[in-house]
């Protein structure tokens, strides 16, 4: 039996686990979850369309007419009967110079692309914001946001810890690593094995995952626009998109594969690894290309947007890191993970099993 | 007479008291804890933001050794509600890796080893086994969070006059009551998550996973629909809101408020303590 | 290195500051090996050991010229049944079996053959499609065989094997083991159940505080024990009359009469010499019923040489 040959027996007969236990649903719950989100924004966008459709409409051009300072008579003889027409009284003044009550009034305006809300106060139009029912660009940042903040710092992470910290401390913790161990196969060949069954899993949910939202992306808008992007730079951007997603779990699943047979607690390298990922762009050049994160960003087809109101938390997490070229990045990460297994394949072959320590 | 009606003889000296029975649990809890390495270093780091604060205290009550800078220095240099604000969220954050740590160790391996059983046959009911074991996690996260606030506190009052914690009542009880709800929080995230996956080394990523994904998959949310309200499912957030109201430092207007932040907070220990009662069961399970 | 022996050579192993093993230097020739010895006392480390699940810190071991640090050829020859009461989650007793056959490179249909045959093997044809967790003890024990014998090993290691078995299925075990060692094997197990042990071993190794106190056949272990005298239970028809006559040699050094007055228990220092003496006594027309030896069994060697250190 060749050596390939073992590590895929051994990939095969460890698949069925990873994928089905218990224990990593959860991680389907992970990728998944943007998926949910996306497709309600989907959803949510075409009732609206539908909603807004069925009302009175007027020309793009007159809704880029209306000026603060007209009054809701001049606004309702040019534009018609609005979809929208809400007054209500403000009892308290913001301006404390004036007196009186404050008559409000908000009108909404659809050209069946974009809406207009115009806001109202003592008959005079004080605010107009126009924007699109839906925006694709906008709609594309939004999900490279969510691809980078949430896919590959969060879901990808927490997923490898669980899948990949499994393959050699969780049948630790069972009592069920030695049958692995009198088998056959050298040590680094069982090492590789597991990887590889680990690899397979988590990259087909979360690359599956990522697939499915950016298909839930493009779901609610107009099939010309779409297929625009998909014949320019579309297909491309998922193809490195899951790419991306795919090298994640390359990364991220050695380094948790390491911390399972290295150390007994795995919460001890998830907090270092995510602090470390965390604070990458602030350390020299040198250190920035040993962090999973500064590759994979680098792999990304579009830079993420920052928000400036995340809570300290998240804000700790979202410091984007320079990045390098693609196949450089490639290079780097799959640099960085021969490193990361070479250390596994030295710490499994001295393995013991002694269970009554765990 | 029945052999064993003679030979039984039910105890009938003192017994010790009801809150001494429960503390039996942390006792020994606290001490196995304090003797790992990896809990007594992050105690021993979680202690150097404060100390920089007090840094920070003794500067701004020492107005002689910056007085040649810019009078903005002096806006930057005062203990107020946002200087506790700053304080909190930081060890708010040492607060949560200590309880990833922690946590997972009190209730997983009793579960994983059909201990409860044991625990049950006691005098100790469901509810004194959660108490005591959320005794053991406020106990350690006081040490990272209420008393170096409280500690803080003291030193601003010695400098700055006693009166001035009189004046600033607010921040105390901000500062006591926003680490305890912190507190709370923590415990019943840890103790849940072991509960729940019944395997420590998991339970320890899960809690960290509840916190940041909880808080990403929110602002995903807000994002995606273009809204706010999300942010209340947040946890980091919420809490943040929460200290906010009670230090008296102004959000940004377009989030949702603290006390809708409250509720959220309220509802999420209200089904985390549901999960929580469903897994502890005394039972044990073959299958 | 002896390709046909198990050879330890001053091996140590330590857990820590715990002893596991010390300065152990053993030869085990195929056969049945028993390894006897109270909870603790190194049993399951020398099976470890062998196996390669621990390895020495001082010392070379060759399990027939093979080292346990290269399991890739180790386990093509060696099968062991483990004392931990698992297997991995989610499978079937057959799944269970099946999976170590093809990590041993066989493929699918054969197996599954083998699989089934291991199964029949051990009296589990009939529980082998359901899991594992649902298995009783002695079934967990005898699927754990199963897997250990599906390769057909040369060397077959069982740690506490016969725990949990009926005694129908412990007959059938331990004839198993019987038809595995005539065939030049090793199997060597651990046991508690000394009674056992003793009478299908065809060595034993004792075994306490991580040393080895005594090895060889049960007898010959017995024999090179001169500080205990020898006990002999007899049965005859005048055991006062016996004993007098007994007491008249140097070797000698207890007798007892039984209350019925036909069994006589003696205590003696040189086995060779009470033999020659009981001959004569016999010849001179006392009846003598039997003879037995009354203290050559494990049990008795194990409290003589492990009994004290406790």
């Amino acid at each position: 039996m060749s050596v390939w040959a073992q590590i895929w027996t051994i990939a095969r007969l460890e698949l069925f686990r990873v994928f089905f236990s218990k224990r990593s649903f959860w991680v389907y719950g992970l990728a998944l979850f943007p998926v949910v989100i996306f497709t309600g924004h989907a959803i949510d966008s075409k009732f609206r369309q539908q909603r807004w459709g069925e009302g009175s409409r007027i020309t793009p051009v007159m809704m880029d007419s209306f000026r603060e300072g007209a009054t809701g008579e001049e606004i309702l003889e040019k534009a018609g009967t609005p979809q929208r027409d809400r007054k209500w009284t403000r009892r308290q003044r913001r301006d404390e110079d004036d007196e009186g009550p404050d008559r409000r009034r908000f009108m909404t305006f659809f050209d069946g692309k974009r809406q207009a809300q115009l806001n109202f106060s003592d008959g005079k139009l004080t605010s107009v914001r126009i924007s699109p029912l839906l925006n694709f660009e906008e709609d594309r940042k939004i999900f490279a946001g969510v691809f980078q903040y949430f896919y590959l710092r969060l879901g990808i992470f927490f997923g490898c810890l669980g899948i990949f910290i499994n393959l050699f401390r969780g049948e630790m913790l069972d009592c069920s690593l030695h049958y692995w161990f009198l088998a056959p196969v050298k040590r680094e060949v069982l090492l590789m094995g597991k990887y590889l069954a680990g690899l397979i899993a988590a990259a087909s949910i979360f690359t599956a995952g990522a697939a499915l939202c950016f298909g839930a992306l493009l779901f609610p808008h107009e099939s010309g626009e779409v297929a625009a992007y998909l014949n320019s730079v579309g297909y491309e951007h998922l193809a490195w998109y899951a790419l991306a997603a795919a090298l994640g779990c390359v990364g991220y699943g050695s380094v948790f594969l390491a911390a399972g047979l290295l150390l007994r607690n795995p919460i001890v390298p998830a907090v270092v690894l995510l602090l470390w990922e965390a604070s990458n762009s602030f350390l020299p050049d040198i250190l920035q290309k040993l962090s999973v994160l500064h590759y994979l960003q680098s792999v990304c087809p579009v830079p993420a947007p920052m928000n400036s109101n995340a809570p300290a938390l998240l804000r700790m997490l979202l410091s984007p890191a320079a990045p390098s070229s693609v196949w450089v990045a490639i290079a780097g990460l799959l640099g960085v993970t021969a490193l990361v297994l070479f250390a596994a394949s030295q710490a499994v072959r001295r393995l013991e099993i002694n269970y009554g320590t765990e | 007479m029945a052999v064993y009606k003679r030979g039984y003889q039910r105890y009938a000296g003192d017994r010790t008291g009801y809150l001494q029975r429960l503390l039996v649990l942390p006792r020994f809890a606290w001490r196995r804890l304090l003797d790992q390495k990896l809990v007594t270093s992050l105690l021993m780091l979680s202690l150097f933001w404060p100390l920089l604060c007090i840094l920070f205290i003794y500067l701004a009550n020492h107005s002689e050794l910056w007085a040649g800078f810019a009078g903005g220095f002096k806006r930057i240099l005062s203990v107020n509600g946002k200087f506790f604000a700053v304080f909190m969220n930081v060890q708010s954050v040492f607060a949560l890796i200590l309880s990833a740590v922690v946590g997972p160790g009190l209730v997983a391996p009793d579960l994983a080893n059909n201990a409860l059983p044991l625990y049950f046959s006691r005098p100790l009911s469901l509810r004194d086994y959660i108490a005591a074991r959320m005794l053991v996690l406020a106990g350690m996260l006081s040490l990272v969070t209420i008393i170096p606030g409280l500690l803080l506190m003291a030193i601003q009052g010695g400098m700055a006059g006693w009166g001035w914690l009189w004046d600033n009542g607010r921040l105390f009880w901000g500062v006591v009551i926003g680490f305890a709800i912190w507190i709370v929080i923590l415990s019943l995230v840890a103790m849940t998550c072991s509960a729940y996956v019944k395997w420590r080394a998991v339970a320890g990523g899960l809690v960290l996973a509840f916190f940041f994904v909880v808080g990403g998959a929110a602002e995903m949310v807000n994002a995606v629909f273009r809204v706010d309200w999300a942010s209340m499912f947040n946890p980091g957030f919420a809490i943040e809101a929460v200290w906010m109201e009670f230090l008296g430092v102004e959000l940004p207007p377009e989030k949702p408020g603290a006390y809708e932040c409250a509720l959220s907070l309220g509802a999420m220990c209200t089904g985390l303590l549901w999960i929580l009662t469903r897994k502890l069961r005394p039972v044990e399970v073959v299958k | 290195m002896s390709a046909t022996e198990i050879v330890f050579n001053d091996v140590s192993k330590f857990y820590g500051e715990v002893l596991g093993v010390n300065r152990v230097d053993l030869r085990i020739p195929p056969g049945i090996t028993s390894l006897v010895g109270p909870n603790g006392s190194g049993k399951t480390t020398l099976m470890n050991l062998m196996a390669g699940l621990v390895h020495a810190n001082n010392g070379t071991l060759r399990v027939r010229g093979i080292s346990p640090r290269n399991p890739g050829e180790l386990m093509k020859i060696l099968g062991y049944a483990t004392q931990y009461d698992a297997a991995p989650r989610g499978s079937t007793g057959f799944d269970f079996v099946l999976a170590g056959l093809l990590l041993h490179g066989y493929s699918k249909p054969d197996a599954e053959k083998r699989a089934w045959a291991a199964l029949e093997r051990v009296s589990l044809t009939q529980a082998g499609n359901r899991k594992v967790a649902a298995y009783s003890k002695g079934m967990r024990q005898r699927v754990r065989l199963a897997q250990a014998i599906a390769h057909d090993p040369l060397v077959l290691i069982l740690d506490e094997p016969l725990n949990g078995l009926d005694p129908l299925v412990r007959a059938e075990t331990i004839a198993l083991f019987r038809e595995y060692a005539a065939g030049g094997r090793h199997v060597i197990l651990s046991s508690h159940v000394l009674q056992e042990v003793d009478v299908f071993s065809d060595q034993v190794i004792l075994i306490a505080n991580g040393m080895i106190v005594a090895e060889g056949q049960i007898r010959n272990v017995r024999e090179e024990m001169t500080e205990h005298p020898s006990q002999y239970l007899l049965q005859c028809r005048d055991a006062a009359r016996v004993a007098s006559l007994l007491f008249g040699e140097t070797h000698v050094v207890e007798a007892k009469i039984d209350a019925d007055g036909k069994t006589l228990l003696v205590m003696t220092k040189n086995r060779d010499a009470f033999s020659a003496s009981l001959q004569q006594i016999a010849l001179s027309g006392e009846e003598i019923e039997s003879v037995l030896a009354a203290d050559e069994n494990v049990d008795a060697l194990y409290e003589y040489l492990i009994g004290g250190r406790k």
